[in-house]
């Protein structure tokens, strides 16, 4: 068995079940920190627990996983490298909560529920129930974030939530090779254009 | 060597978007190479037949001949042909109006490139691609929107926006692949039809979605912005026509006029309001076009082969109104170092005459006022609505009335002769003014005006071209 044959093997042994809380843990670091070089860590966390998902739908193609991986961790080299970039044009790196982080706590375990419940009443077509939470996870997420946030940046990391769950959902109906390969199109130019625009917003 | 006609109109902007990225410096090359290559595109489809072949040193291109991709089928159809014209010419005009406001852009070659993904979305068949391939040309013109400054927010919006339409889009097909094998269940009919609604009033911009509109045209690049809602919004509104073309129970259904007819006379009455309330031009543009979108929509409503026709002809009219409030817009910002409210603006006119005029004649076309094509296209609307319900037309023509007057109090602030002010109380520029008009520009701007003037005189011309173009969608009666 090849090194990288080994390493699929391992990541398809971890359940879905557990993926789903780190996608849960991720989402919630994200959320309720304000300090980048974390947000970026879980985000770089959050794809490593998609992909593990991805093992489920693309049950006898890993190396797709694998692929969504990547290009997951593409995006998040090109958003650490914007971040860099605007701390260097004066906003100092440090620790500290969300402001608003009794709300954030409050609207995060709310939504959860919503998603927890949704996933059992209504079943997603093709899609198993656990997978069905994470997808569904993912989507309260997406909203969270582009509801809450005004920076560019956490805005972005919601489209990409959003697009990682509408990924999920529509592989397991149709795991074909042309859209899987454009969606990662898709996710690269919504990553690349996140970055510019966290740019942006410094250079004005 | 024989080449499909697909891979020709898509591959060939995309290589010269390639090339254009990197000659980005030399601004001249950027714009003319862009430009004529967009508009080649646009003459090869309006002389070629679809059936005919054209041979240029031993390169045949057959328009009709289908590419299969993977098994899937790409191909210019004769319904096809009007959209990809509209695409490729736009495009084209707008390159040379951005020329001396966007100096080593990304425009020119994201706009290429964006172009012809648009392109390539109707040349496509199943409506997973289709949607794939808009949104990705709509994140792609979100690159040079902010480049000449500004805050990024209209941007973000904007792709926010196009990957909130994108679930409804690609689920869709697969309600209807569903329902197919479970012609019992109504319920995925009705999914399948309100997710696709839900998805093009995000598009288009339609209450409660408006906010991105006025954002983008708040904050972004003019000439982008018009760009964005012309070819953007032009693309959206031909995948709407085909989805019916394609789903034509969709149209048949009872609710679908009132549906359109509410939802437009909706985003007309907001956009007029809000249009009216304005105190920078920016935002003004947005409410305008929310209420030309509106217009639109209604025309759709009509449920009537001339509503379509007259929607085409307000889209074939809004490049023209749009293209002049650009120059306008972008010259009056530049007086002012980025500014565009009504403090910042008091007496332009004294020293931007051209750029003033350029925006209050677009902004009355886009109004739908005399002289211009969207006076046509509006009087028509209005005559049909007034047919079928007198009161719709007359909160119609309010709207535009409302538009109007946003433009008449900026037209008054604009002709103010500036009183001194101390000097805390001028907002800080964005960048540094510039004081004199571009000869060049000017040129540009009488150029439009004539033709927007010309248009406004002999509107037969387009609206043929408009009559044309709504019979290919046979979907109404």
């Amino acid at each position: 068995m090849t090194p990288f044959a080994v390493w699929l093997d391992r990541i398809s042994g971890v359940t879905t079940t557990t993926a789903v809380w780190g996608l849960f843990l991720s989402g919630a670091v994200i959320y309720f920190i304000v300090e980048w070089r974390l947000r970026v860590l879980a985000l770089f966390a959050q794809y490593l627990f998609i992909g593990v998902l991805f093992t489920r739908v693309f049950v006898d193609r890993p190396e797709m996983s694998l692929l969504k991986v990547l290009v997951g961790w593409l995006v998040c080299g090109a958003l650490f490298l914007s971040v860099r970039i605007r701390q260097t044009a004066g906003e100092r790196p440090h620790f500290h909560w969300a402001a608003d982080l009794p709300f954030r706590i409050l609207s995060l375990v709310m939504m959860t529920v919503v998603a927890y419940l949704a996933s059992q009443r209504y079943t997603l077509p093709f899609v198993p129930q656990d997978l069905a939470l994470g997808c569904i996870l993912l989507a309260v997420f997406a909203l969270l974030f582009i509801g809450v946030e005004e920076d560019a940046g956490v805005v972005g990391v919601g489209v990409l939530n959003l697009l990682a769950a509408l990924d999920l959902f529509y592989s397991a109906q149709d795991p074909g090779l042309v859209v899987t390969g454009m969606l990662i199109m898709v996710n690269l130019l919504v990553g690349l254009a996140i970055s510019y625009l966290t740019v942006a917003e410094v250079r004005t | 060597m024989t080449i499909a006609g697909p891979l020709f109109v898509l591959g060939v902007p995309l290589a010269v978007a390639a090339v254009l990225q990197i000659l980005r410096r030399w601004t001249i090359i950027s714009v003319f190479l862009a430009a004529l290559t967009a508009a080649g595109m646009g003459v090869l489809l309006t002389l070629l037949p679809l059936g005919g072949v054209w041979t240029f040193r031993g390169l045949t291109v057959e328009l009709a001949r289908p590419l299969v991709v993977m098994g899937r089928v790409v191909q210019i159809e004769a319904a096809d042909i009007f959209v990809l014209r509209y695409i490729f010419f736009t495009a084209a005009a707008l390159f040379l109006l951005a020329w001396r406001f966007l100096p080593h852009s990304n425009f020119f070659p994201v706009g290429l490139a964006a172009a012809a993904l648009f392109s390539g979305a109707f040349m496509v068949e199943q409506v997973v691609y289709t949607a794939l391939l808009v949104v990705m040309g709509a994140i792609l013109t979100v690159f040079p929107l902010h480049e000449s400054g500004g805050a990024a927010k209209g941007g973000l919006r904007y792709l926010v926006y196009t990957v909130l339409a994108l679930p409804g889009l690609m689920v869709t097909q697969l309600l209807l692949d569903l329902f197919m094998v479970f012609p019992n269940d109504q319920g995925l009919l009705n999914t399948a039809t309100v997710l696709p609604g839900v998805s093009f009033a995000i598009l288009f911009g339609a209450v409660p979605f408006q906010s991105w509109l006025s954002a983008v045209s708040s904050d972004g690049s003019p000439p982008v912005v018009t760009y964005l809602f012309t070819v953007n919004t032009g693309t959206v509104w031909f995948l709407l026509l085909a989805y019916f073309r394609n789903y034509p129970w969709l149209s048949q259904q009872a609710a679908f006029g009132t549906l359109f007819t509410t939802l437009g006379l909706v985003m007309m009455v907001t956009g007029g309001v809000l249009a009216a309330a304005q105190q920078r031009l920016g935002r003004l543009v947005g409410y305008a076009t929310l209420v030309d979108n509106g217009a639109m929509l209604l025309a759709l409503g009509t449920g009537r082969m001339e509503g379509l026709a007259l929607a085409a002809l307000l889209l074939l009219a809004r490049p023209f109104s749009l293209g002049l409030m650009t120059l306008g817009l972008q010259g009056l910002r530049q007086l002012t170092g980025g500014l565009d409210d009504h403090l910042a603006l008091e007496g332009a006119a004294f020293r931007a005459p051209w750029s003033t005029m350029a925006f209050l004649v677009g902004g009355i076309a886009l109004a739908g006022f005399p002289l211009s094509l969207g006076f046509a296209a509006r009087w028509g609307l209005y005559r049909i609505t007034a047919m079928t319900n007198f009161a719709n037309a007359m909160v119609a023509l309010g709207s535009a009335a409302a538009v109007m007057l946003g433009i008449v109090i900026s037209m008054r602030v604009l002709l103010t002769r500036p009183v001194a002010r101390p000097a805390s109380e001028a907002p800080p520029p964005a960048s540094a003014p510039i004081l004199k008009e571009d000869r060049l520009v000017v040129v540009l701007i009488v150029a439009l005006l004539l033709v927007t003037l010309a248009l406004g005189f002999f509107p037969r011309v387009a609206s043929n071209l408009a009559v044309e173009m709504a019979q290919w969608y046979t979907f109404f009666p």
